[in-house]
């Protein structure tokens, strides 16, 4: 955008970026300096031998693909519904869904710690997965809804004449146009279920249960002055999420920028 | 029977309004739109409508003793000082961020838009932010920060001894903190937004904005600020719907503290409901925060709607 006529101008804006870019580094930068000091490499030892480690992934992982799979089901579906289909008050429904779209899910510690409770499902995994992919719905639909209404109708009318159900005409027209908005909704679920905090840190309450976002207290628990594990945790933790981001970089980038842009 | 009647559906034939053509009749879509109905509006509604009912409760969450409050907590409501400390703090955050990241988010799409080297790697560093969980960046945040940290450790190597202090125990620098915690994880997704709208401003109108002599300050000023005003418009209603969701930053970075200061209505309700055990205020301060949910949820869509007539 900048016009770079002089190489002193190219200097200088190129300075001007690096410049901006290092605050976003240096906690990164920072971070794993620490996870280094003290032991050095003896602090990633002593967090990659905690037995309970490959747990709290596998838990994130379940966690995760449940979520993406009930939410992209209820999305895929509505969104159909939403933009093709006959239904008598459809815009009641919408925004019946849609005013759940602004939601906190902090809003919902109380009923759900005593629906949980009641349930037994305390210290289980679905008292994560539901709520959370419950929370997820409004928005996601509201997204692909918007993608769908740009699928001619006419696609569909000829099917119909054709002689395709409506189950057929999701499946074979409607699933393989719609691919880039599930591509998008299911990274975007994907990160805002693996970076859920607040949910497993209320229902989930063995270590054997917990998610990778609960590794730093559990070590903070461990290791009470020992900053440095802590700190190698968070990298252990942070990592795969970091090295799926690079490989993956635009399905990242469009997947969360699809949230402001409708 | 569901089938037989879309197939009955189907068996109808219209014409259509505006053409001859005839048209098959819209299946109804009434089966499509019940698992998301379910599930999602289920959930939700029966918590909105129980934590209505537990609001008007004096109960501590465990015992079997609800006594009925009425109003009650809702009066308290009012006059808890620190309830309204934590909407003066929402709104401090939602104001600051967004300027902050408006300005940051702009100037890396219009810097990244030039032809520099290695901007790749720079727009990875900057996204890389927003993909790690605050749960997983709030140890090295508050490692920074501490009173032996390493902000201040770099204050004294470079003899600034008198600017470092316990960042965490100032109650004003405590929410900067929290500020710019969020500006941190945030200004990724803010950047990709105005790298992305950047590239939609017509090439012809700079070009010939240039021609006329409008230097690069001028060519932002005048034509890319106007031009990514959609963008921004988002980027706000994003801003204030996420200043009123805040709640894991303040919950792991500062822990609301201290004394307050960076008590947010999250952590608010958290700490009322959980840690003091009054589960029925807790409930009521929520239903307060949902009210201010559902009203910026209607404003996204009216300023959407008039967003979208304009041509935005």
């Amino acid at each position: 955008m900048f016009e770079i006529r002089r190489t002193r101008t190219r200097i200088g804006l190129q300075i001007l970026l690096t410049v901006l870019v290092i605050p976003f580094v240096f906690p990164l930068v920072a971070m794993v300096q620490g996870s280094l000091a003290g032991q050095g490499w003896g602090n990633y030892a002593t967090v990659l031998s905690l037995p309970l480690l490959p747990g709290f992934f596998v838990n994130s992982a379940l966690i995760a693909a449940s979520v993406i799979v009930l939410v992209l089901i209820c999305t895929m579906t509505a969104s159909f519904g939403f933009s093709k289909l006959r239904i008598p008050g459809k815009e009641i429904f919408f925004w019946t869904l849609l005013a759940c779209l602004t939601l906190p899910g902090v809003v919902l510690l109380a009923p759900l710690f005593a629906t949980v409770t009641r349930m037994g499902a305390y210290n289980t995994l679905w008292a994560v997965i539901i709520p959370v992919a419950a929370l997820q719905v409004p928005f996601t639909v509201l997204l692909a809804r918007n993608f769908v209404d740009g699928i001619p109708d006419e696609l569909i009318e000829a099917a119909r004449v054709d002689g395709a159900n409506i189950r057929r005409i999701f499946w074979h027209i409607m699933l393989p146009l719609t691919r880039p908005i599930m591509a998008a909704v299911g990274v975007l679920v994907f990160i805002n279920s693996w970076n859920e905090y607040l949910f497993p840190l209320l229902f989930l309450q063995s270590p054997e249960q917990q998610t990778v976002t609960l590794v730093p207290s559990f070590f903070i628990g461990q290791y009470n002055n020992d900053q440095t594990k802590v700190l190698a945790a968070a990298v252990v933790v942070g990592l795969p999420i970091v090295i799926a981001y690079i490989f993956l970089q635009k399905f990242f980038e469009r997947g969360l920028a699809a949230g402001a842009l409708k | 029977m569901l089938r037989q009647s879309l197939e009955a559906g189907e068996a109808t034939v219209r014409t259509g309004n505006s053409s001859t053509v005839r048209r098959l009749k819209t299946p109804l879509g009434w089966p499509w739109i019940l698992p998301a109905l379910i599930f999602s509006v289920g959930t939700l509604y029966y918590c909105i409508g129980y934590t209505g009912y537990i609001s008007t409760l004096d109960w501590d969450g465990a015992s079997p003793l609800q006594e009925p409050a009425g109003a009650a907590n809702f009066v308290h409501l009012l006059h808890d000082p620190i309830f309204w400390r934590s909407i003066l703090h929402t709104v401090i955050f939602a104001v600051s961020t967004f300027v902050l990241q408006v300005v940051l988010g702009l100037v890396f799409a219009c810097l990244l838009h030039s032809k520099l080297y290695l901007r790749t790697i720079y727009k990875v560093l900057i996204f890389i932010p927003v993909v790690l969980a605050t749960a997983t960046v709030a140890p090295v945040f508050r490692q920074i920060f501490a009173a032996d940290g390493v902000l201040n450790a770099i204050l004294r190597t470079v003899g600034l001894d008198g600017l470092a202090r316990p960042w965490m125990a100032n109650g004003a620098f405590a929410l900067i903190i929290v500020i710019i915690v969020q500006v941190w994880q945030s200004t990724g997704v803010v950047f990709v937004l105005y790298y992305a709208a950047v590239g939609q401003v017509d090439p012809q109108t700079i070009e010939a904005a240039r021609i006329d002599g409008a230097g690069n300050l001028r060519i932002i000023g005048s034509i890319i600020w106007p031009g990514v005003r959609g963008t921004t418009i988002a980027i706000a209603i994003l801003t204030a719907i996420g200043s009123l969701k805040t709640f894991d930053i303040p919950f792991l970075v500062t822990g609301g503290g201290p004394s307050y200061a960076t008590e947010f209505l999250g952590t608010l309700i958290y700490r009322v409901s959980v840690s003091y055990a009054q589960v029925g205020y807790g409930a009521a301060i929520s239903i307060v925060l949902l009210a201010m949910a559902i009203v910026a949820a209607v404003i996204i869509n009216t300023v959407g709607r008039r967003g979208e007539e304009a041509g935005v």
